[in-house]
């Protein structure tokens, strides 16, 4: 579903993504671990067109991100770490015009809205104005425009950044039924960025982890447990190790 | 193209929702009230002394659009130059301050679609204001008989000062996150290009610039919306004019597509 090749990512001097390739197929939910700065949000950008890339491609549901452009982004959902919320709309005003720049038939969008609604929760305040909605309430809205389309794609920036523990386990139940979807609903690829490691093992079967703009761990979660112990110690392996110090490096680099 | 009506609709929706669109409105018509009530009280007076004093062939040649309806048209153009940008300087600024640019830019939009659904947005409000003001011209026909070709054509001078006025905010709007910012970069693209005519017309300014009919002193002309708005007030529909607009439109228009996908060249 999602594949990028070599992705690369320069400005000026500073490369912030350095040649990144992975594949990843339905049904999978990936998390995408870095520090701050690693070039996690850059390639996001990348795979979903926001930011082109200085190098390399990225095919999306097999639509090549600069050869198909429109079909490509047609294919994903897409959550950035700043919700994209109209704060005058109301929620289901706001998932409606979602719906039909995402190429919804205008027949089906009532429907599409009605599901997104439901699937995120969004029935009690779905005629409010979503300036008046609690940050809780606004991670679902945002993420139920990531779904109304019913993309073969997610990509998800820090989804639960900056929830209380109660909002982060209803954000992270909702993920993984998305991958594991029920009769009739689309089963998706998932790959979601984020830095709360409890937050990979509870939602992901897989890891794939960049440090300095370069992938330095791919594998599923069960497997990289057995070999360095806990996660922590994976990431910590690959990232502090570079880093005799301990600091994260290039604090607030490529990420903004 | 088929995402236009649902950016325009957007846009506008938002423009209703929040007050700007109904502050921009109601000003633009207590202010055409106001000016509209100015040149009616100054067109009966100066008719009145022209009576008084007998000036039987001055008397003649006043007529309800030279001496009134045109004064009018151009004070609301001056309006406009002031509240254009705030209907404008949110098309894009707000997009880049709430983060939403990066929902257009992930959709399968083109770059076309959201430029020009945002404009015809600005573009419907704007033409909405003129409409107001072209309700009290429209008033004298029931008490008088001002010539109609005239006062459509000032009308239609007024639409496309106002429409030129929204491509030259929407460009402005589309350079900056900060819509203060984009208001008074609007502002003062405005008014400079209002200027032009007068710096053209001032006697020292135009002997440096190499005098009366110099090609410099033409240009300007040339370039100042006021010249052609003003031949329009006259009843001149000359296609040279048109063009004018038509090319000011484009111009800023095409600076706000290039400067919209500027983020993808970075």
């Amino acid at each position: 579903m999602i594949e990028a090749r070599e992705l690369t990512k320069r400005y000026g001097d500073l490369t912030a993504v350095d040649s990144v390739s992975f594949e990843i197929q339905r049904g999978e939910v990936v998390g995408f671990l870095g520090v701050n700065g690693a070039g996690k949000t850059t390639t996001m950008r990348m795979l979903t067109g926001f930011l082109p890339a200085t190098d390399g491609t990225a095919l999306i549901a097999g639509h090549d991100i600069f050869g198909e452009p429109l079909a490509a982004r047609r294919a994903v959902g897409y959550l950035p770490e700043a919700p994209p919320l109209y704060p005058e709309m109301d929620v289901e005003g706001y998932l409606a015009y979602v719906a039909a720049l995402k190429d919804v038939p205008r027949g089906a969008r009532r429907e599409a809205v009605e599901r997104a609604v439901t699937r995120c929760g969004l029935s009690e305040v779905r005629r409010r104005v979503i300036g008046n909605l609690s940050k809780g309430f606004r991670q679902r809205v945002g993420l139920a425009q990531a779904i109304v389309h019913e993309p073969p794609v997610l990509i998800l920036d820090e989804p639960t950044v900056g929830l209380d523990p109660t909002q982060i386990r209803e954000i992270r139940s909702l993920i993984a039924e998305l991958a594991s979807p029920r009769e009739g609903e689309t089963q998706q690829a998932v790959i979601l960025s984020t830095h709360i490691l409890p937050e990979v093992e509870a939602i992901c079967r897989r890891v794939i982890l960049i440090h300095e703009g370069r992938k330095v761990v791919d594998g599923s979660v069960e497997a990289l447990t057995s070999e360095y112990g806990t996660l922590d110690q994976m990431f910590a392996r690959h990232t502090y190790a570079a880093e005799p110090t301990g600091a994260p490096a290039r604090e607030g680099g490529a990420q903004t | 193209m088929r995402h236009l009506p649902a950016i325009a609709g957007r846009e506008l929706r938002s423009l209703f929702v929040s007050p700007v669109a109904y502050v921009v409105l109601s000003l633009y018509a207590v202010l055409a009230g106001f000016f509209f009530l100015l040149a009616l009280l100054q067109y009966s007076e100066w008719t009145l002394y022209l009576q008084a004093v007998g000036a039987a062939d001055q008397l003649a040649s006043l007529n309800l659009n030279d001496t009134l309806i045109w004064p009018f048209l151009s004070l609301m153009s001056v309006v406009l130059l002031f509240l254009v940008p705030g209907i404008t300087m949110g098309l894009f600024a707000s997009e880049k301050a709430n983060g939403t640019d990066e929902l257009l830019l992930t959709s399968p939009l083109t770059i076309w679609e959201i430029v020009l659904g945002k404009y015809l947005a600005a573009a419907g409000l704007v033409l909405l204001l003129v409409f107001l003001a072209g309700l009290f011209p429209a008033l004298l026909f029931w008490k008088g008989d001002p010539e109609l070709g005239k006062t459509a054509s000032g009308l239609i001078g007024l639409a496309l000062v106002g429409l030129g006025y929204a491509a030259v905010g929407a460009f402005a709007s589309s350079v900056t996150r900060n819509q203060f910012i984009a208001f008074a970069l609007s502002f003062v693209l405005l008014l400079l290009l209002w200027m032009l005519s007068v710096l053209a017309a001032i006697q020292p300014a135009m002997g440096a610039l190499g005098g009366a009919g110099s090609w410099v002193v033409d240009l300007l002309r040339y370039l100042s919306t006021e010249e052609h708005f003003q031949r329009l007030g006259e009843g001149l529909v000359d296609t040279q004019d048109l063009a004018y607009f038509a090319v000011l439109i484009g111009v800023f228009v095409l600076l706000t597509k290039a400067s919209v996908e500027s983020v993808r060249w970075r």
